[in-house]
């Protein structure tokens, strides 16, 4: 099983009269097959947070480990843009992440390009596909590498609404075929209730705001009272750490 | 065809004429033909001006039967066509290989390192503002007739331009790629390989295609100065013997190899490197716009392809995101309408 632990965690960027506090003293535990929303308005340190659990950045002061089992987990990660290599085929894009290229590989490859329906377009290079089938692919690599925890960061906040729905449902029937460990970061109150069973709430300053359990059953429909009172309730929690107020 | 197809479809040309004469092939045609009356008026001009100039002014004619010649391998020149341009063409790939060597490792450290960049920048700046004149004379006086002066004048001519647009790569390199590659625990060498190398192909391709131009310019000067053969000897051979016809058609041999070159190696290879770039061509694109009906007809259009892709949207909503009717996303279709 999937841990995240996250201990003290402190973030600054700059110094002097620039430094800007992204994170503070941050603490968390996620476990399991979880869908992990992390939701807060802009600069409130959720990509940061999410950079650090992923090594792409390291953290000023404090403790994170990631394991599977007890040993180092892998990790996949699926960006707010697509960051596909342009030069590269689809299929190549996939193999790019991979630990070798053989035939199983391809195969795995293969069968992720036709979880997100695109089977037919292995050959093509990204520039040949529009936003929303960049994107899919974006996906594809980060569950190819079969990860042991999924990182996703605003993956659909570039795309159209027609487009984002169909992939957040096309990635909730991945995630529950996939048993994967999910944190996602959003600033859409909404696609984080729609996805998540457990939301943080994270306010300006980089402080963690609160920690809110979703047990509606999947998969969610917006239409759904139930649903439409719990995005309120998160809202709510904005309103009470002052993040809703105009400034 | 349908009022929206008009919106993405260039309009074809009403008759074969009208279609010849909007083509590339025309453009091409055209532009000897134009530079050929203007040469055969000038010579008019000139020559109604100056009797005289007809001893030194060539016409056409006269260029092209020493053109012939020329490639006959018919010459009073001590090397034929063929061997003067080999040789020629040999200190060029020497001197391009060395500059590209030497103007890539350069650049990758001005582009890494800001105290490399501080050490070398003002003097690659001083490299570049230097004539190509000023270096095949220098070279001429340090290293006397022969191969190395013409070599190094291409090199000092080329390396500028090739450091600088390497600089230029690796400061635009796609950080976004790397942190992506990181993210996915790939390797050093792997991201080198996958992400930096093609991230630096298209300075590198401009590197090549300014040190060729202006090292073929160079080499010319330099073989002038300090050659005993080669292209630039050989027109200074002609020069020397009072035959114009002899100098100008060493020239348009120049421009011919030159033309080869950047249409046989530059262009292929560019096509291959980069075929992965979407093809479009803004001046398709702008002369698509001029050619486009008028507003009316198209805001017909657009609404129903507007109203079209609605319908689309709300059915691939309803039907589901799995479901086989779902390629709204593909682009080919909203270019094909």
């Amino acid at each position: 099983m999937a841990e995240i632990k996250v201990r003290n965690l402190h973030k600054e960027f700059g110094v002097g009269e620039d430094k800007v506090v992204a994170l503070e003293d941050v603490n968390l535990e996620i476990g399991g097959h979880v869908f992990v929303s992390i939701v807060g308005a802009s600069g409130c340190g959720k990509s940061t947070l999410l950079n650090i659990l992923s090594g792409i950045e390291t953290p000023t002061n404090g403790q994170v480990t990631i394991t599977q089992d007890d040993k180092p987990a892998n990790a996949g990660y699926v960006f707010q843009a697509a960051r596909l290599l342009p030069w590269r085929t689809v299929m190549d894009n996939l193999l790019f992440v991979q630990k070798d290229r053989s035939e199983a590989t391809r195969a795995r490859c293969q069968r992720y390009l036709e979880m997100v329906q695109l089977g037919d377009k292995g050959k093509k290079y990204p520039g040949e596909l529009s936003g929303g089938m960049q994107q899919r692919v974006g996906i594809a690599r980060a569950f190819s590498t079969e990860p042991d925890v999924l990182f996703m960061d605003e993956p659909f906040s570039h795309l159209d609404a027609i487009t984002a729905r169909s992939l957040r449902a096309e990635l909730q029937s991945m995630w529950q075929e996939t048993k994967k460990t999910v944190v996602f970061v959003t600033h859409d109150v909404g696609e984080a209730v729609e996805l998540s069973n457990r939301i943080l709430v994270f306010a300006k300053g980089g402080r963690m705001a609160d920690d809110i359990d979703m047990p509606l059953p999947f998969p969610r429909d917006v239409s759904d009272p139930d649903v439409a009172v719990a995005k309120a309730n998160v809202f709510k929690t904005f309103e009470n750490i002052g993040a809703l107020a105009v400034s | 065809m349908s009022d929206t197809d008009t919106l993405t479809r260039r309009r074809p040309p009403a008759n074969p004429v009208e279609r010849f004469a909007k083509s590339p092939l025309a453009g091409r045609i055209a532009f000897p033909l134009v530079c050929l009356l203007v040469w055969l008026v000038a010579l008019e001009v000139v020559q109604s001006i100056w009797p005289f100039a007809v001893d030194v002014l060539p016409k056409p004619t006269q260029v092209l039967s020493f053109m012939w010649g020329e490639i006959k391998g018919e010459t009073l020149a001590p090397y034929n066509m063929y061997e003067t341009f080999g040789i020629s063409l040999k200190r060029l790939g020497i001197g391009m290989a060395i500059a590209m060597v030497i103007g890539t490792v350069i650049g990758l450290g001005m582009g890494l390192s800001k105290s490399v960049n501080a050490f070398f920048n003002d003097w690659v700046v001083a490299i570049l503002a230097m004539p190509n004149l000023a270096w095949a004379l220098f070279c001429s006086l340090a290293f006397g007739f022969g191969d190395i002066g013409p070599i190094v004048t291409v090199v000092l001519t080329g390396v500028p331009f090739v450091i600088i647009n390497v600089r230029e790569g690796v400061r635009n390199a796609p950080l976004d790629l790397y942190d992506m590659g990181r993210a996915f625990g790939v390797s050093r060498g792997h991201i080198i390989r996958h992400v930096l190398i093609p991230s630096l192909m298209p300075f590198m391709f401009a590197a090549g295609r300014y040190a060729f131009a202006l090292g073929w310019k160079g080499l010319v000067v330099a073989e002038v100065f300090g050659g005993e053969d080669g292209a630039g000897w050989t027109i200074k051979f002609w020069y020397d013997a009072h035959r114009a016809h002899g100098v100008i058609g060493y020239a348009m041999f120049f421009v011919i190899f030159a033309l080869l070159f950047e249409k046989f190696m530059f262009d292929r290879l560019s096509r291959y490197f980069f075929r992965w770039r979407p093809e479009v061509n803004a001046a398709d694109v702008v002369e698509e716009r001029f050619d486009a009906p008028p507003p009316a007809v198209v805001t017909a259009g657009a609404v129903s392809h507007a109203n079209t892709a609605a319908m689309e949207s709300l059915n691939q909503v309803t039907a589901g995101p799995k479901s086989e009717r779902e390629h709204g996303d593909d682009p080919r279709r909203h270019h094909d309408g």
